[in-house]
């Protein structure tokens, strides 16, 4: 005869079995949270969306293949707006209401320099793709990783282009952003090696739709070039200006200001001749390639692909580290980004070999992604395009 | 979920010490202000500038200067517009929150622009649990609240608060009885712009980071709306008002977030319609509110007795 | 110094005029509203940006010219604002409550964040821009200064010069505008002669935020639209409406001027950003030292 369980033995065998789970079991059920901060909207929209769409895959990967230590992802999703206003509340509700271990993606630099405060207050992780380099010199204490070059390195890129482009005399537009001043003192800086000179600036609130008298100031100054240091809306606003005031001079702006959206928007007599720089991802990598794939297009933008890093080197790092807080992230994340471990280029297989106790060093699809104790990357090549018919025609990756 | 309902009631507080400003303005002068963003702005900035950007007092120091500078502000406004029709101060009230976002906006140096000011100081930020943080502010805000109700209810039973309530029903009738009006309302307009101010500050400490964005006339339309809701004229109407429009405004991100096929954009829209909405109904149809002023009906004395 | 003013001296007036003759069309209704229903109609900011795109669907999704796609910027405005006035604002003024008339300027305010949301709604907050080509300006050397005005300034101005004409001589030589004219002057005397002064208010509403709806889209024809380009010009509206002299239509059109050209030439001392500013401060000194504004209160 079988013995029969007394409901007493029952009751308490039912109260004592949590204690002899083993805590890995346990911690099957809570997963790990973590969270995304891109401009759906706003000046950054065009971007945005597929910076989102490139961390889903990392995520999807990972949980397809069982997740880290049996634990899943859950990513939350917000809108920074492109506004650091509604960034800010955004950050908020992933920290405080979702209390996710990391924020990734956020875009404009005035966003990111809102949030970061919040982040590290509160001992979240914040991978950037702005390049202020006010960024990284923020008391953040190893809580802002940055896989865009900074600044300073793509201020004197663009010195380098424009200097072979033969431009003396160069006048700037620039909107309010925290890198206006900055950039102009390294383009102050660096134009002389090259016999050239900024004759001034002038900063605009992006907010206006009248760029009438700004423009006047510009061609007062009699340069030979413009940069044009904005966003898309402000910059389509500057170059019809531009046009109608007469200017046949050279224009050079960044490439996420001057996209195909913004050649589609505008004649191509207005746009013909305006050149743009932009850091390039490492387009032999194999994660470059992959992200081809899932996100349907041969030129996925740079900022994808850092998005793509960020997902990335935080489930790597929370894979080493054991634990998924933005401490043991901030901890671990260079011990797989960088040193003699094994290089990977896929974050699954990179799992599998920290999960077999090996090192490892991940490069990813915008790069090395290798960082100094500030947060930045050491150097990166950079593509330069020219604005004909109104499309972008590359002139050279360097 | 906790951390989010202690960051509403910390926002409820500050709404309905702006109300309690709004009331001594309109309940109990009768002047308009359509700006009162505008004074929420400067007294956010005033202090912000101060605990951070241009220098490091602490903070009690910035929200004290932010008050005087509100106020300053508010007596300045008064005095150009008291002669007036309320029409001009209706106008000039509206121009003067778009202007102080305007420098805001623009004095780079000053202000940092449109990136805002950030890390602005909070009593023991950094230092505790960002949970503890947030219960110390609502500790504060609290504090701050009753602070201004006992201050607006003294105010409101005393005799300089029945002259301006005079001067709301009828100011010839007023100054026909001696009163000097144009003194008066500049006052209740300084008095109602310093606690807006005084607001604004604790505003900026609490969320660490404020933009000229983030002043925009809607913020206006909140402060009514909690004043009107809650009933004119009463202190204890102001702040309950702001509590039920704190919880409107989250219930309809909610709900809103809810409805399916919405962009980000769209959903904001709504959420914004709601509330205005809500005011123009509240004005229409119960525009005394839901607690309204008793007005006290003296019995004429039969002159037989 | 002296020599760099004269040098921009003559653009800026230019630009001022142009400025000013657009921002007349708004000023002139915002005006006559005040003048026929003594309240100033704060929704202007969201019937401009109404009227800017009411231009745009049909310029760019009914692929209509210029012309009719001014007439659907007047005719959408105008019957919004009549419902407007009609259905929210009317109840409220006429209430007898103390805070009556402050109730309806607040819900006016409640009321244009609320229309502006719809058009975000339904646009977005994205810059659009009508179905024009960009043309090169034309440019004149003075000897002294050089001189460049856009072709689509010019037809600007123009278009609005037309309208304004149009009010002009409706209300000059029309019944219905003598009618409105009589209303605005002495309501009482009016409406002893028979005159129903409610549908005067309602002629007024209609046209007045018809014109502001097509000072809107002028507005945009020049640069861009978006849900925020009626607020951005309302202080340099009520500005204009001010100096010009609360309630009167010729004031309204030279505060237009006067205020869009002082705009202009504030660009010799202040940031290009300060513009709106400017028009605050001109309603503050004209309050200060002449409240009732140049050409006082009557209405015409």
């Amino acid at each position: 005869m079988t013995p029969r369980l007394s409901r007493r033995t029952l009751a308490t065998g039912l109260a004592l079995s949590p204690l002899l789970a083993p805590a890995v079991v346990r911690a099957q059920g809570e997963p790990i949270r973590l969270g995304t901060l891109t401009p759906l909207t706003g000046a950054g929209g065009p971007y945005g969306p597929s910076m989102r769409k490139a961390m889903e895959g990392v995520i999807e990967a990972v949980n397809g293949a069982g997740g880290i230590g049996g634990r899943r992802i859950q990513l939350y999703g917000e809108d920074t707006q492109t506004n650091p206003d509604a960034a800010v509340r955004a950050a908020r509700k992933l920290i405080d209401v979702d209390r996710v271990s990391a924020i990734m993606g956020t875009w404009a630099s005035a966003v990111t320099t809102a949030v970061a405060p919040l982040c590290w207050e509160s001992r979240t992780m914040l991978f950037t793709v702005s390049g202020a380099d006010s960024i990284t010199q923020l008391p953040h204490r190893g809580f802002i990783i940055r896989t865009q070059p900074n600044s300073t390195l793509q201020i004197t890129k663009l010195a380098a282009f424009l200097g072979e482009r033969g431009a003396k005399r160069i006048f700037i537009l620039a909107a309010q952003t925290p890198f206006a001043l900055p950039n102009k003192e390294i383009l102050d800086r660096e134009m002389p090696k090259y016999g050239g000179q900024v004759l001034g600036q002038v900063i605009y609130d992006r907010e206006k739709t009248v760029f009438r008298s700004e423009v006047d100031q510009a061609l007062r100054a009699r340069p030979d070039f413009i940069f044009l240091n904005g966003y898309t809306p402000d910059v389509t606003i500057l170059l019809r200006e531009l046009f109608r005031a007469g200017w046949t001079g050279g224009k050079v702006a960044p490439a996420y200001a001057v996209n195909q959206r913004l050649l589609d928007s505008l004649p191509a007599e207005v746009t013909n001749g305006t050149v743009t720089w932009a850091p390039s991802p490492d387009v032999e990598s194999p994660a470059f390639k992959r992200l081809q794939a899932l996100l349907g297009t041969n030129d996925p933008d740079p900022y994808s692909c850092q998005t793509n890093d960020h997902a990335s080197l935080a489930a790597l790092a929370i894979a080493k580290a054991g634990a998924s807080t933005g401490d043991a992230i901030r901890e671990t994340v260079r011990k797989i980004s960088q040193g003699q471990g094994q290089p990977v280029t896929d974050v699954v297989e990179g799992l599998r070999l920290i999960a077999a106790g090996r090192e490892i060093n991940y490069n990813g699809a915008s790069g090395l992604c290798d960082f100094t104790e500030t947060g930045d990357i050491l150097t990166c090549p950079f593509r330069y395009e020219q604005a004909e018919g109104a499309k972008l025609k590359t002139l050279r990756i360097s | 979920m906790e951390n989010y309902l202690v960051a509403m009631a910390v926002f409820a507080a500050l709404y309905g010490m702006m109300a309690l400003g709004l009331n001594v303005i309109w309940g109990m002068a009768g002047m308009i202000n359509l700006g009162l963003v505008g004074f929420m702005a400067v007294g956010a900035y005033t202090s912000a500038l101060v605990t951070v950007r241009h220098a490091t007092w602490p903070m009690w120091a910035g929200v004290l200067a932010a008050t005087a500078v509100s106020s300053l502000a508010g007596a300045a406004v008064a005095r150009i517009t008291a002669r007036l029709k309320g029409d001009y101060l209706a106008i000039v009230t509206l121009g003067f929150s778009e202007v102080v976002r305007l420098v805001a906006s623009n004095e780079i140096r000053f202000t940092n622009g449109t990136d805002g000011i950030s890390a602005i100081p909070g009593p023991f930020r950094g230092q505790v649990a960002p949970a503890t943080f947030n219960l110390i502010y609502l500790g504060l805000a609290a504090a701050a609240l009753l602070l201004v109700f006992l201050l607006c209810q003294r105010l409101r039973h005393s005799p300089y608060g029945r002259v301006l309530r005079a001067i709301r029903d009828d100011d010839q009738v007023a100054a026909v009885a001696g009163k000097p009006v144009l003194r008066f309302k500049t006052e209740a307009f300084a008095i109602g712009a310093a606690i807006t101010g005084f607001a604004g500050a604790l505003y900026a400490h609490y969320n660490a980071y404020i933009a000229p964005e983030g002043f925009v006339p809607l913020i206006t339309i909140y402060i009514v709306l909690a004043l009107t809701a809650g009933g004119t004229g009463t202190n204890t109407g102001a702040v309950v008002g702001a509590a039920l429009v704190v919880a409107f405004m989250e219930g309809t991100r909610f709900v809103v977030a809810a409805i399916p096929g919405l962009a980000a954009v769209q959903v904001a829209a709504v959420r914004e319609f709601l509330i205005a909405a809500l005011l123009i109904l509240v004005l229409r149809y119960r525009p005394r509110g839901l607690f309204p002023e008793h007005h006290r009906r003296y019995p004429i004395p039969d002159e037989r007795r | 110094m002296l020599s760099h003013i004269v040098e921009e001296l003559p653009q800026l007036v230019v630009n001022g005029l142009v400025v000013g003759t657009i921002l007349a069309l708004p000023a002139i209704g915002f005006t006559a509203i005040y003048a026929v229903l003594r309240f100033p109609n704060f929704t202007v900011a969201s019937h401009a940006t109404m009227g800017a795109y009411a231009g745009f669907v049909a310029n760019v999704w009914l692929g209509l010219p210029i012309v009719p796609s001014l007439a659907l910027a007047f005719l959408i405005p105008a019957l919004s604002g009549l419902l407007c006035d009609e259905v929210v604002l009317k109840p409220l003024r006429r209430s007898s409550a103390a805070t009556g008339p402050m109730a309806a300027a607040i819900a006016a305010v409640a009321l244009t964040i609320a229309l502006e949301n719809v058009i975000r709604f339904v646009f977005g907050n994205d810059l659009r821009g009508y179905d024009l080509p960009v043309y090169r300006d034309w440019r004149f050397d003075l000897g002294f200064a050089f001189l460049r005005i856009g072709p689509q300034q010019v037809e600007n101005a123009a278009i609005s010069l037309a309208v304004m004409t149009a009010v002009f001589l409706f209300l000059a030589f029309t019944r219905t505008g003598k009618m409105m004219r009589a209303v605005a002057d002495n309501p009482t005397l009016a409406s002893i002669k028979g005159i129903n002064a409610e549908t005067v208010a309602r002629l007024a509403s209609l046209i007045g935020m018809g014109l502001v709806g097509v000072g809107g889209m002028l507005l945009g024809l020049d640069t861009s639209i978006d849900p925020l380009t009626g607020f951005r010009a309302v202080l340099t509206v009520f500005a204009a409406a001010v100096v010009g002299g609360l309630g009167s239509i010729p004031g309204a059109v030279v505060g237009a001027i006067a205020v869009g050209i002082g705009e202009e030439l504030s660009l010799l001392v202040l940031d290009a950003s300060y513009r709106t500013a400017v028009g605050f401060v001109a309603i503050l000194v004209v309050l200060t030292f002449r409240p009732r504004g140049i050409l006082g209160e009557r209405a015409y």
